[in-house]
């Protein structure tokens, strides 16, 4: 077993030499701190279910070792070791794991973060950043980290077709409807300026009413709601039986009686886990979006 | 006598509360894998028996000891058993400094103190001189004005703390971390950090234990016994200031070890500071130690140890309060 492996070791790294010249290559993480490639990682944990989406999508999938609780697609990530959540990692099953790389995200703690990297863990923390195409930024950089380069270009490919296409077909909307994004949790929680969701907003040919505000997640306020006057509710929700329940409630609110949006009935339902996980599948999310801001333009295809 | 039992009963204690640390956690190790680390130097489960578990149980040890050392010598600066590192407001003004310092993204060392612990020391020092100051009326010190005052300035510290957290809003962990305390993420740095700190303090504390004890009959009186009251409470007011500064920017506001160990020892053992530094020092400790045990082993994952020390020792300072004429 140990013999094999370290054949292994020593294959990889001949052809390794051969390409760079005998030497290890050293990248920076999004953080600034330097990370070591050597021969391409086996036991690969993610902190994140947008990195755990997008290993899987680059085949990846067997070589991760351990995800966090919350890292449920594609199916078969559900099977996989659990290392605690975003921002309570287990140490321990960390280190037990034996990972040879770990792909965190700027949403981990900064102190677990730090933590990490005392313990000498391969670690690579990536910034999610603030619009669309930094998914496809952070698929090229987990396909360089894990040496998987040509599939990630693949990925990307595909996804920036898919994007462009989206583009073109709302290419001639005249009118940007007013959008509130209703995220589920206690009261009217929306994101603001700082967010990809917000960006994906205005990428669909929609504007979003709190998209001025300079914070990612914030509590917006009854009667700003009123004021603004949107035109499409869009309701985040983990599922269908979860976002009829938030729609009775916005329907059934008095004070929101004469909203636009809440007249007309345009109140829809959005997957939470496509639009709330930088990842390929935020292309779903965009695609869905526009089809429910501009139905008119996606007739043919229905 | 009594004294001897009590230590070999700690520190039989002490010693059990750190194996048992080092064999609980989240992923199984038994007996034999730490034989195997220790005799045979296997390194299998090295970083986490010596990296995680251990520096964990000493750190979590040195705390709940400083905790305790901090309002042993506040219960008795301030003649009152009430007293102590959280009622006072010395760790909720800590805690401010410390996040004041991550607020203002500074990460400096001078001199090897980490700025974070300079400002926890000098917020929580400008707590307790405040709380003191205004607790005295026309020269006449009033306890139930002191604890209200300490409690007063205690909630405004917090709060403030809080706010600053929701500005910056990193993550919710973060607040919970620095306000109800927690050793998950601990290492050998943040002990090399609390350790010199606490042995100086401690020697500091044994030695002028003796005028402690005059102190308690009256500054008058001590100062005819030949005690430099003053010098020597500038001095108290500092170290215990300085404890509880040095654990809260490791470890965030874990309360009550500091009310009610000392307390508690007070009048197991009586009241000669010479011993009740030392005993209040290990059993704060061992309580610190056994709390976090139960912090991260009660359920999946971890609680903030403030949860376990409140609810023990909640009920006990109510109990305090009801014993009060």
């Amino acid at each position: 077993m140990k013999s094999k492996r370290i054949h292994a070791v020593f294959l990889l790294f001949s052809i390794n030499a051969v390409l760079l010249g005998n030497q290890q290559k050293t990248i920076k993480d999004d953080l600034g701190f330097p990370f070591v490639m050597t021969s391409p990682p086996q036991r690969i944990i993610s902190l994140a279910p947008n990195i755990t989406e997008i290993l899987f999508d680059l085949d990846l999938g067997e070589k991760v070792v351990g995800v966090t609780r919350y890292c449920d697609f594609p199916e078969k990530a559900l099977k996989k070791e659990k290392i605690g959540g975003l921002v309570d990692l287990n140490l321990e099953k960390i280190i037990a794991l034996k990972p040879d790389l770990i792909i965190g995200f700027r949403g981990n703690p900064l102190r677990i973060i730090e933590r990490l990297r005392g313990l000498h863990l391969p670690l690579f923390v990536l910034e999610m950043g603030t619009n669309l195409e930094t998914v496809f930024i952070v698929i090229e950089k987990i396909g360089t980290i894990t040496q998987n380069d040509k599939k990630a270009d693949i990925l990307v490919e595909s996804l920036k077709k898919r994007y462009d296409k989206t583009q073109a077909a709302i290419r001639d909307v005249q009118h940007e409807p007013r959008v509130f994004l209703s995220i589920h949790g206690t009261g009217l929680w929306t994101c603001g300026k700082g967010s990809f969701l917000n960006d994906l907003v205005g990428k669909a040919r929609g504007v979003n009413i709190a998209g001025k505000i300079p914070r990612k997640w914030l509590h917006y306020n009854r009667e700003q709601l009123i004021h603004d006057n949107p035109e499409v509710i869009i309701t985040l929700s983990k599922s269908q039986t979860e976002f009829s329940k938030v729609r009775e409630w916005i329907k059934n609110e008095a004070h929101l009686k004469g909203i636009k949006a809440v007249e007309s009935d345009r109140i829809y339902f959005l997957d939470e886990n496509l639009a709330t996980r930088p990842g390929p599948r935020l292309i779903d999310a965009l695609e869905e979006l526009a089809r429910i801001l501009h139905p008119q333009f996606f007739k043919e295809e229905r | 006598m009594k004294k001897l039992r009590l230590l070999l009963v700690l520190l039989i204690l002490l010693v059990a509360g750190i194996l048992i640390s080092l064999l609980e956690g989240p992923v199984e190790t038994n007996f034999n894998d730490l034989w195997n680390l220790i005799i045979n130097n296997d390194s299998t489960f090295r970083t986490i028996f010596i990296d995680l578990r251990l520096s964990r149980a000493l750190l979590a040890f040195l705390v709940g000891a400083s905790l305790s050392l901090s309002g042993a010598i506040l219960q008795g600066y301030f003649q009152n058993p009430m007293a102590g590192p959280f009622v006072v407001g010395v760790s909720s003004g800590a805690s401010f400094g410390a996040v004041l310092c991550i607020y203002l993204g500074l990460n400096l060392r001078i001199i090897g103190f980490s700025v974070q612990s300079i400002f926890a020391f000098a917020s929580g020092f400008a707590i307790v001189s405040l709380v003191y100051l205004l607790s005295q009326r026309k020269g006449v010190f009033k306890v139930e004005t002191l604890l209200l005052t300490g409690i007063a300035a205690g909630a405004l510290a917090s709060a403030l703390t809080s706010f600053m957290i929701f500005l910056k809003a990193d993550s919710f962990e973060q607040a919970v971390f620095w306000l109800l305390g927690s050793f998950a993420l601990s290492d050998w740095n943040q002990i090399t950090a609390v350790l010199p700190y606490f042995f100086l303090c401690f020697i500091i504390a044994q030695w002028l234990a003796k005028d402690m004890n005059l102190l308690v009959l009256g500054d008058d009186v001590a100062q005819s016994l030949g005690c430099p009251v003053s010098g020597v409470r500038k001095t108290f007011l500092a170290i215990s200031t300085f404890l509880a500064a040095s654990s809260v920017s490791v470890s965030g506001i874990i309360g009550f070890v500091g009310l009610i160990v000392p307390h508690w020892i007070r009048i197991l053992i009586g009241p000669d500071h010479r011993h009740l530094f030392l005993f209040s020092s290990l059993t704060g400790g061992i309580f610190l130690l056994y709390s976090d045990l139960l912090a991260r082993t009660l359920l999946h994952g971890e609680l903030p140890i403030g949860i376990i020390t409140a609810v023990v020792g909640a009920p006990f300072f109510i109990y305090l309060l009801s014993q009060r004429k």
